[in-house]
């Protein structure tokens, strides 16, 4: 038992020093390229985090991403040079931040581009599709982001938990299928998130980003899943209540990463949070909660505890929202879906686990395999409604 | 606009900043500090910055104080008045020393532009001779890249710019009889040309007619603009080289007095600029030769093309003039004449 875990202990080693050596790299800084030559000057780019749009003015939230520092001397709107006032510093050092306050009488829903040059006259320019009142917090926002967390995240799973009595009824080699499903539930949105992680992280600033940052959270995550599973099932295979509970924490992650995706975007005016969109991630998220609820088929649970699973599972959505919805995250955004893939694929291992030990036919049986293979096209169909 | 339905896997890809247009191509010249050259400001106009008219114009209107514009009240004053003309006289010699630099210029407020500049300034000083006057140009070499300086006019072929190219620590003598009357340009011609004009060395040169024009407060416009960021287009359009100087520090010219305006165009990558006047209008004599005169309040010229205005303002009050490409004209190339009694 002991040395399973030392195992996996020693896998993260090539993790852990990879993540380091990127740290060294990235520190490092030029110093390497003095031996060799004459560095082309710093490309003096800002990068704009945020564009938000309040009646009669424009904030423009820029970090400076490169080593040197970054003057902000000229400020265009739609190709037209504006006055404007900086708060916080004008001249920026390394990753710092200043919001440009512009008064600008904008147009609503019209596509808008703002610059900013630098001292050295290079001008980064970011496009906004549709310029659009930036909603701020208010108690109304954050009551109306819990209520489409809710309808999107805790609801659907508490109504797929509803399949649990249908399955106590099913066969043991059903049950198995079920289980594969789950799996491949899970193995989908492990990929997705994974996906997720690298395309941010290829957003941010070389600083901040980097493949070792998606590796540090997939590592982290799956590492603590891998630690918490086996308290839970007191250091052998995760079952029934124990394992249910990893797969709601598993989703809860994901969800948490769905959440903050939808506040940030709707926050920016690049979301429309219609009907249509919030129906179908109801639709796909029915399917979770039967992944939660076939662990517990043959386990006696309380109403509470299946309410506390939805919650574990799905109120991660609201907090996401809120995150989303209120402030600018984006290194959040990269680690937290990398996060989600770490965990999603450590539950996938855990109840690989379970149906080898427990399905009739182990993992190569017709219903682990199609159960699994039906798991992921179930994500991938639902999927599109939520397109 | 057509809304855009996000997928749920773009969701946050997209939610996260766009890459920025990536701009890149700076030159890095260490730009040297502009030196001196003959100082040719005839006028000791004193001009103010319009801060006294603030307010009444609301906040985006780009006067006085809120135009962003560098320096102080009179700096540009040697580009703006031309030395003055001198009457006919045969055999006459008018000797001017250009020097080629490389000078880093403020051409908006904290932006800085590597330029090469004739005697520190972007455009250069300008040249002035009357016709028959032998015009005697000494032009040294002191940027870092070869250069020459190219005249318009009629002059012989050797004399022309365009072969004799000087290279950097280098000297070379223009010497030629000045013809025809109207309004010139000198530029460098050194390959590439677009480089090189696009970098600021160019400027206005006048050759008055040997029967002189009527007296009037005489006022030299070029107009031009600066590509700092390297990519094939201008960032900043100016005249005289900063943007929105005549914004903050406008022109004071007299009611009823005759205005002359000496009006060139050395604008790289855009097609045409042009010169718009608010609420009068002038004459315009194109390239400054000739009897046809032009009734308008806008005038467009190509790169190389300029011409001669002349107006009596009939109202007082600010009177805009600025570019009518209106993307030209807020991106800097905009001011006023306050005309006074």
């Amino acid at each position: 038992m002991r040395g399973r875990v030392g195992w996996r202990l020693w896998a993260l080693v090539p993790v852990l020093l990879l993540a380091l050596t990127v740290g060294v790299v990235v520190t490092s800084g030029s110093s390497l390229v003095d031996l060799v030559g004459t560095n082309p000057p710093p490309v003096d780019e800002f990068d704009i985090r945020r564009v938000e749009f309040e009646p009669g003015e424009i904030r423009i939230t820029v970090r400076n991403p490169q080593p040197d520092e970054l003057t902000i001397a000229n400020v265009n709107v739609d190709d037209a040079i504006v006055p404007f006032t900086v708060d916080g510093p004008t001249t920026l050092g390394r990753l710092r931040s200043s919001t440009i306050v512009v008064p600008f009488d904008w147009v609503e829903d019209d596509p808008i581009t703002v610059g900013v040059t630098s001292s050295t006259g290079i001008e980064t320019v970011k496009e906004i599709l549709a310029a659009v009142e930036t909603p701020s917090a208010s108690a109304k926002g954050f009551l109306g982001y819990a209520l489409i967390g809710t309808l999107v995240g805790i609801l659907p799973i508490a109504l797929g938990l509803l399949w649990l009595p249908a399955l106590r009824q099913a066969s043991a080699a059903w049950l198995s299928a079920f289980m594969a499903f789950t799996a491949g539930l899970l193995a989908f949105l492990g990929v997705e998130a994974l996906s997720e992680s690298f395309e941010l992280q290829s957003l941010l600033p070389l600083g901040l980003g980097g493949s070792g940052l998606v590796l540090l959270g997939v590592a982290l995550s799956f590492l603590g899943m891998t630690a918490l599973a086996g308290r839970l099932s007191g250091g052998g295979t995760a079952t029934g209540l124990a394992l249910a509970l990893l797969v709601a924490i598993g989703i809860g992650v994901h969800n948490f990463g769905e959440g903050l995706a939808i506040g940030a975007s709707f926050a920016v005016g690049e979301l429309q949070l219609g009907t249509f969109l919030i129906m179908g991630f109801m639709i796909h998220n029915v399917t979770e909660g039967l992944g939660i609820a076939t662990p517990v088929a043959k386990t006696r649970v309380t109403l509470l505890v299946l309410a506390g699973l939805a919650l574990v599972a799905g109120a991660p959505t609201i907090l996401g929202a809120w995150i989303g919805g209120y402030t600018s995250n984006d290194v959040l955004g990269a680690l937290f879906f990398a996060i989600a893939a770490g965990a999603a694929f450590q539950v996938v291992v855990e109840v690989g686990r379970y149906v080898a030990r427990r399905a009739p036919g182990g993992l190569t049986s017709g219903y682990a395999i199609g159960g699994f293979l039906a798991g992921i096209a179930a994500m991938y169909v639902t999927g599109i409604l939520a397109a | 606009m057509p809304k855009t339905r996000l997928t749920r896997r773009k969701l946050l890809a997209a939610a996260a900043p766009l890459a920025a247009a990536p701009l890149v191509g700076k030159l890095a010249l260490d730009g040297q500090a502009a030196a001196g050259g003959h100082d040719h400001s005839a006028h000791s106009h004193t001009r103010e910055p319009a801060s006294h008219l603030q307010g009444t114009m609301g906040h985006a209107a780009m006067v006085g104080d809120e135009a962003p514009a560098v320096g102080g009240p009179n700096d540009l004053d040697a580009l703006l008045y031309p030395p003055p003309a001198l009457p006919y006289k045969p055999g006459r010699v008018r000797e001017y020393t250009l020097t080629a630099l490389d000078t880093e210029l403020e051409v908006a407020p904290g932006v800085f532009f590597p330029a090469w500049t004739y005697n520190g300034t972007a455009p250069g000083p300008v040249v002035r001779a009357t016709e028959g006057d032998v015009l005697r140009v000494r032009f040294r070499n002191e940027g870092s890249h070869p250069h020459t300086i190219h005249f318009h006019g009629i002059h012989p072929s050797k004399m022309d710019g365009v072969f004799e190219v000087v290279p950097s620590g280098g000297e070379f003598t223009y010497e030629f009889e000045a013809q025809p009357a109207g309004l010139h340009l000198y530029h460098c011609h050194a390959t590439p040309l677009k480089k090189h004009i696009q970098k600021g060395l160019y400027g206005a040169f006048i050759i008055d007619p040997k029967e002189q024009r009527p007296p009037a407060q005489e006022l030299v416009m070029v107009m031009n603009g600066f590509d700092t960021d390297g990519d094939g287009e201008n960032n900043f359009y100016t005249v005289n080289g900063r943007s929105f100087y005549y914004a903050r520090y406008p022109i004071r010219v007299r009611r009823s007095q005759l205005v002359r305006i000496y009006l060139a165009n050395l604008t790289e990558f855009d097609l045409v600029n042009s010169l718009h006047l608010h609420a009068d209008f002038f004459r315009y004599q194109p390239t400054g030769t000739g009897d046809h005169w032009e009734y308008t309040d806008t005038v467009m010229q190509c790169q190389g093309q300029r011409g001669v205005i002349e107006i009596e303002f009939g109202g007082t009050g600010l009177h805009m003039f600025h570019a009518h490409q209106s993307e030209f004209a807020e991106l800097g190339w905009m001011g006023f004449f306050e005309v006074v009694d």
